[in-house]
């Protein structure tokens, strides 16, 4: 069945929310949420676990329904067009569930044929991209690798609209960058991807902007660039020898320090080179960089702590 | 099933044979005879109805397809499978269709093994059953099955919750079956028979007298009802995380 779409519509919008509440019973939900996102970008949805990050990808798909407020794909109305748009949306779900007793050749084998059919070919080159084994039944694979069917699943269409739920979940390094580079592919064929996950880095990697979800309510959307241009690297080292503090604190994006034992602590902004270089003088007994965690992030610049 | 079929069509001989079964039997008080439906013991049809079709088969059946209907919807709920399942463009109503298409297949292919063999091995073991009388038979208690596996079906489709689904089901297809049963006992009971499926779909002795086609087309109706209800309660309803 086609569905007529809305000519009010902007076409280079693939994804908008209209003041979307969902109320759980029991609490939860997401409150008020407003949000387009354009066709070709890579959206990342950044919020910790229980957020509202799965509950609103789960109202796109049809699978619960709003308590109000008003989802477009394409244009369709996330309700009423719901197969048209599923026709165009590829999705891995946040807590995968695979059909145990079949193969990932019959899994992918059955969801293609509910797609009407697809190009084994395009299926095998996402196979031969994240390496797996399609012959083995679902129960006897690890973690990792039911993902990877997760995944294929979702992408084997080489669909408009990819929906991923944590993609990289469960995953080592390795295909995570997998994970990474079919995303940007997709986008560079101008196809539109969401992501959601708890880490900001993984977001930061992709996606071109990043909505902030906490406690079912969006806090911001900010680019990417904003975003890390907000994340200060946390520097701890720790010195064999005496050290002169001050020449540290007074390095251009040290944003604060804190002193303990032999330990000294900074939050640095920016370009990591001054201090890199000043470290290299002295004598270390250890030196940590990262950067902070997503809780960090949002007690820092939201004034919020994760409960 | 197969088994226990081959074994009561083995026991028969030895039955049929032995006049002092005949005499056994009449000396059950008629309660005993009437609530486990055992007249005409010694004759073909009689003897299946006894020991197959009053009982077991029936049993069988409904189990197998309760425990499908519950699974088919509220199972993959359960398992979460469905989330995958929905997300390709298929709607709710075609998955509910499909699922029980899938119940009503099983259903009809156990019925096909069980009319197969009672028909073709009955006859070896002096067995003689008409075609069409077994075959009334055998979609009754297909019929009964069917509409315990599609309550559980609906009961999952509106609640997602399997192992209720599996209770609502066997506790109404038991209690059709002892409102029948008892009815046979407790005449005043006898008013309220109608409201039995299992009197519908396996009451008047198919086994003997053949096809009831009102009482088989009451039984499919409430199928269809259900199955109708299955579709809408499943569309309208947030699917569980």
């Amino acid at each position: 069945m086609e569905t007529a779409t809305d000519t009010t519509v902007d076409q280079s919008v693939a994804i908008s929310l209209d003041h979307v509440t969902k109320i759980y019973r029991g609490g939860g939900g997401v409150y008020e949420l407003s949000l387009d996102i354009a066709v070709g970008e890579v959206f990342g949805f950044l919020g910790p676990n229980g957020a509202g990050k799965t509950t609103t990808i789960r109202l796109i798909l049809d699978l619960i329904r709003p308590s109000s407020g008003r989802i477009r794909v394409f244009g369709l109305d996330s309700r009423t067009d719901s197969v048209a748009i599923r026709r165009r949306v590829g999705y891995l779900p946040g807590e995968l569930a695979l059909y145990e007793r079949l193969s990932a050749r019959q899994i992918l084998t059955h969801f293609a044929h509910l797609r009407g059919g697809l190009d084994w070919k395009k299926v095998e080159h996402y196979v031969e991209a994240f390496d797996l084994d399609v012959d083995r039944p679902v129960r006897s694979l690890s973690r990792g690798n039911r993902q990877k069917v997760g995944l294929v699943a979702a992408m084997m269409g080489d669909p408009e609209f990819l929906l991923l739920d944590e993609p990289t979940s469960g995953l080592d390094p390795l295909v995570q960058r997998t994970v990474q580079s079919e995303v940007r592919r997709a986008a560079r064929e101008g196809r539109t991807v969401l992501l959601s996950s708890h880490v900001l880095s993984e977001v930061g990697e992709v996606a071109d902007r990043v909505g902030l979800i906490r406690e079912g309510r969006l806090i911001d959307i900010e680019s990417v660039a904003q975003l890390q241009g907000h994340a200060a690297h946390l520097v701890e080292v720790r010195f064999r020898g005496p050290t002169d503090v001050q020449t540290f604190i007074s390095l251009p994006g040290v944003l604060s320090h804190r002193v303990d034992d032999r330990s000294l602590h900074l939050e640095v902004a920016g370009d990591l080179n001054p201090i890199v270089a000043l470290l290299a003088r002295y004598d270390l007994e250890d030196l940590s960089i990262r950067e902070p965690t997503l809780e960090e992030l949002f007690m820092r610049f939201y004034g919020v702590s994760d409960g | 099933m197969a088994f226990f079929s081959l074994v009561m069509l083995a026991m028969f001989p030895t039955i049929h044979a032995n006049a002092s079964f005949a005499k056994l039997i009449e000396a059950y008080p008629e309660a005993l005879r009437k609530l486990f439906d055992i007249s005409n013991y010694t004759t073909g049809p009689g003897y299946l109805r006894t020991e197959v079709f009053s009982f077991m088969a029936p049993l069988l059946i409904t189990i197998y397809a309760i425990l499908q209907g519950s699974d088919l919807l509220a199972g993959e709920e359960e398992r979460r499978t469905i989330d995958l399942l929905l997300a390709n463009p298929v709607s709710r109503r075609r998955v509910v269709m499909e699922k029980w298409l899938a119940l009503a297949t099983g259903v009809g292919a156990l019925s096909v093994v069980l009319e197969l063999l009672l028909g073709l091995i009955g006859p070896l073991f002096r067995l003689h059953l008409g075609w069409r009388q077994l075959s009334a038979e055998v979609l009754g208690t297909a019929l009964f099955g069917l509409f315990g596996g599609t309550l559980a079906l609906a009961w999952g489709a509106w609640t997602g919750a399997r192992g209720a689904a599996r209770g609502v089901a066997a506790a109404v297809t038991v209690a059709m079956y002892l409102l029948s049963a008892l009815a046979q006992l407790v005449s005043a009971l006898g008013s309220f028979e109608w409201a039995s499926l299992w009197y519908h779909a396996l009451g008047g002795d198919p086994l003997t007298t053949g096809f009831h086609y009102w009482h088989l087309g009451v039984v499919a109706m409430v199928i269809g009802v259900l199955l109708l209800a299955a579709t809408l309660l499943f569309d309208r309803r947030d699917l569980t995380t």
